[in-house]
């Protein structure tokens, strides 16, 4: 080549360089950071994966398109077709939504970047997808279920899961039961925190009560349940009214039943009556006798009266009592009349003293009254 | 008003001033015992008839020996009464100076039953109606019929026929006192006022007696 094309050349070469705008190199252009939400996926959930790249160089770099692709942690949205120009010392924000359709661990889709003039840029991003639920367990409930007894049931919400949870909630499920209240709110749950929430649990017959835990990971729903099997017992400390100190007195129209009623549960029997049961008609004066409140080892007599066909050896004393919710119990304590006591008179047909009876002794004692006052005057 | 001894119940003042003009006579006193006696009698069936129902089988003649006995104390009982009621008058008409043989205290004492014999057929029914409505169970042993029997004693003291009775009893024993007034103020030749007390302080006790025994069961 002769030196003059070489200088008309590179004189060319100078021109253009001089005359052309300065486009800096890739290389320039690095993530500054990523970030997942939420932080870390269970499997099927969808999270929001941000990228923010910053421009590092002197000069502008011209970007064709953002991209993400992987597997494991796959994205749902589509990618940034043309970003432009990213300034020199400018950063960009590129958002993906992505899904957990792998199994647990740790993936890294790539994020790439592809340069207009040259080169493209590949960023693998780390995601973690861990399955760990949040666990509930039951802290408090009674030694036993009874119907219709209210029991209180605390359930505790833990969260083993390294990223927060929120929108926590336990809601009993089932049939045979009511509950207040219908469903608990915790709230958010950091790492290795827990909450409680406490249940009034009525059953009305034997069940399986399941409290679901609700809570959300970013947008993505979850449950967990927690089965709690009802079986009905005896409570250890309900109250337990005993009959004793027994008394069976024959009297007109009927028998009457003295004695004493004590309380030897480890709770207050409330609202406590005593009346005689079947096959024996409860009569007056006490047809039923109130007791009241009868604390544990409270003791206090009662008297019933009633009637009972002859042959009838033994009836029932029925206790009624109820316990602090309201929950109505009865024990049954049988009493024998004894073989040999003697059977009721029949009762008069007005139920009392005898109408016509008393009507004779006024008469007799007119017709007395009138034989003296007349003896007298005629004397 | 002429009906025969039965005026003693009404006019007890002319019918005892009339019989003075007559000999003492204790057939128709003694015949108003009698019938006391057989009321009394007839009075104790039904208890014998609980009795027999307690007994075990082997035990009915026994029952029957027992009624024949209950019978017997009960007819004895209107004469006993009679006896009783004229002694006791009599003894204490001596404290009131009384003049008069005893012979005339016990016919007019006798006549002065009359109303209680109306007393005790109220009082047979009264009885029989208590006790009809009690059953008897079946007993085996002693144990079992003393048991009953206390029982029984219990049932009957707080039954008011029981009580109606009791006071049935008192006022026709009130209606006989009134008579014996009568009766001791010509028998035994009293004032009306010691006749009074001579009836009223026996009478009065023995009524009073009763009543305490009837608060008792009530």
């Amino acid at each position: 080549m002769k030196p003059l094309n070489i200088l008309i050349i590179s004189l060319l070469c100078a021109a253009i360089a001089f005359i052309a705008p300065a486009s800096a190199a890739p290389a320039d252009v690095t993530v500054i950071s990523s970030s997942l939400d939420p932080t870390v996926l269970m499997k099927g959930d969808t999270g929001t994966l941000t990228v923010v790249v910053q421009n590092n160089g002197a000069d502008p770099v011209a970007i064709r398109n953002a991209r993400l692709y992987g597997s494991g942690v796959v994205p749902l949205s589509d990618p940034y077709p043309s970003v432009g120009e990213l300034g020199a010392g400018n950063s960009k924000t590129f958002t993906f939504t992505v899904r957990a359709d792998g199994g647990e661990g740790t993936f890294y889709p790539q994020f790439v970047l592809d340069f207009r003039d040259a080169g493209s840029l590949r960023y693998p991003i780390p995601v973690q997808v861990e399955n760990t639920p949040l666990s509930a367990s039951v802290i408090a409930k009674p030694d036993a279920f009874a119907e219709s007894r209210t029991a209180d049931i605390t359930v505790r919400v833990g969260n083993p899961r390294p990223n927060a949870a929120s929108g926590v909630q336990v809601i009993p499920q089932g049939s045979g039961f009511t509950v207040t209240p219908t469903g608990g709110f915790i709230g958010a749950l950091a790492p290795d925190a827990s909450g409680m929430v406490t249940f009034n649990l009525t059953p009305a017959a034997e069940t399986d009560v399941t409290f679901q835990v609700v809570w959300r990971n970013g947008i993505n729903t979850h449950t967990a349940d927690l089965v709690l099997p009802v079986a009905f017992g005896e409570d250890k400390k309900q109250a337990d009214p005993v009959i004793t100190n027994v008394e069976v007195t024959p009297i007109a129209g009927g028998y009457r039943i003295v004695g004493d009623v004590m309380n030897a549960g480890l709770e207050s029997a409330r609202s406590v009556l005593v009346t005689p049961g079947s096959p024996a008609t409860p009569i007056d004066p006490f047809r039923v006798y109130v007791v009241g409140t009868l604390d544990p080892d409270d003791i206090s007599s009662f008297e019933v009266t009633f009637k009972a066909d002859a042959g009838v050896e033994e009836i029932p004393v029925i206790v009624e009592y109820r316990d602090d919710d309201g929950n109505r119990y009865t024990a049954t304590t049988p009493v024998g009349l004894g073989g040999t006591t003697a059977a009721p008179l029949e009762e008069p047909e007005d139920g009392g003293f005898p109408v016509a009876g008393l009507l004779v002794v006024v008469l007799i004692a007119l017709g007395v009254a009138g034989a003296i006052y007349y003896s007298w005057k005629r004397t | 008003m002429e009906t025969g001894f039965l005026r003693v119940l009404f006019e007890p003042g002319r019918f005892f001033e009339a019989r003075m003009q007559d000999r003492p006579s204790l057939k128709i006193p003694a015949l108003i015992a009698v019938v006391m006696g057989l009321i009394g009698a007839v009075s104790v069936i039904p208890m014998t008839d609980l009795t027999m129902a307690m007994l075990p089988a082997e035990m009915q003649g026994l029952g029957v020996i027992m009624t024949i006995i209950f019978a017997a104390f009960a007819f004895a009982g209107g004469f006993l009464a009679w006896i009783i009621y004229g002694f006791v008058f009599h003894l204490v008409s001596m404290i009131f100076k009384g003049q008069g043989d005893l012979e005339r205290t016990m016919e007019f004492t006798g006549y002065g039953l009359l109303p209680q014999v109306f007393g005790g057929i109220i009082g047979t029914y009264f009885s029989y109606r208590l006790l009809s409505g009690l059953n008897v169970p079946p007993m085996t042993n002693p144990e079992q019929i003393a048991e009953f029997s206390e029982n029984l004693v219990s049932v009957l003291a707080t039954d008011p026929l029981a009580q109606i009775a009791g006071l049935v009893t008192i006022l026709f024993t009130i209606w006989s006192a009134n008579i014996w007034i009568f009766g001791m103020k010509y028998a035994r030749n009293l004032s009306t006022r010691d006749a009074v007390l001579t009836v009223g302080i026996p009478v009065g006790l023995y009524i009073l007696y009763m009543l305490i025994t009837l608060a008792g069961w009530l």
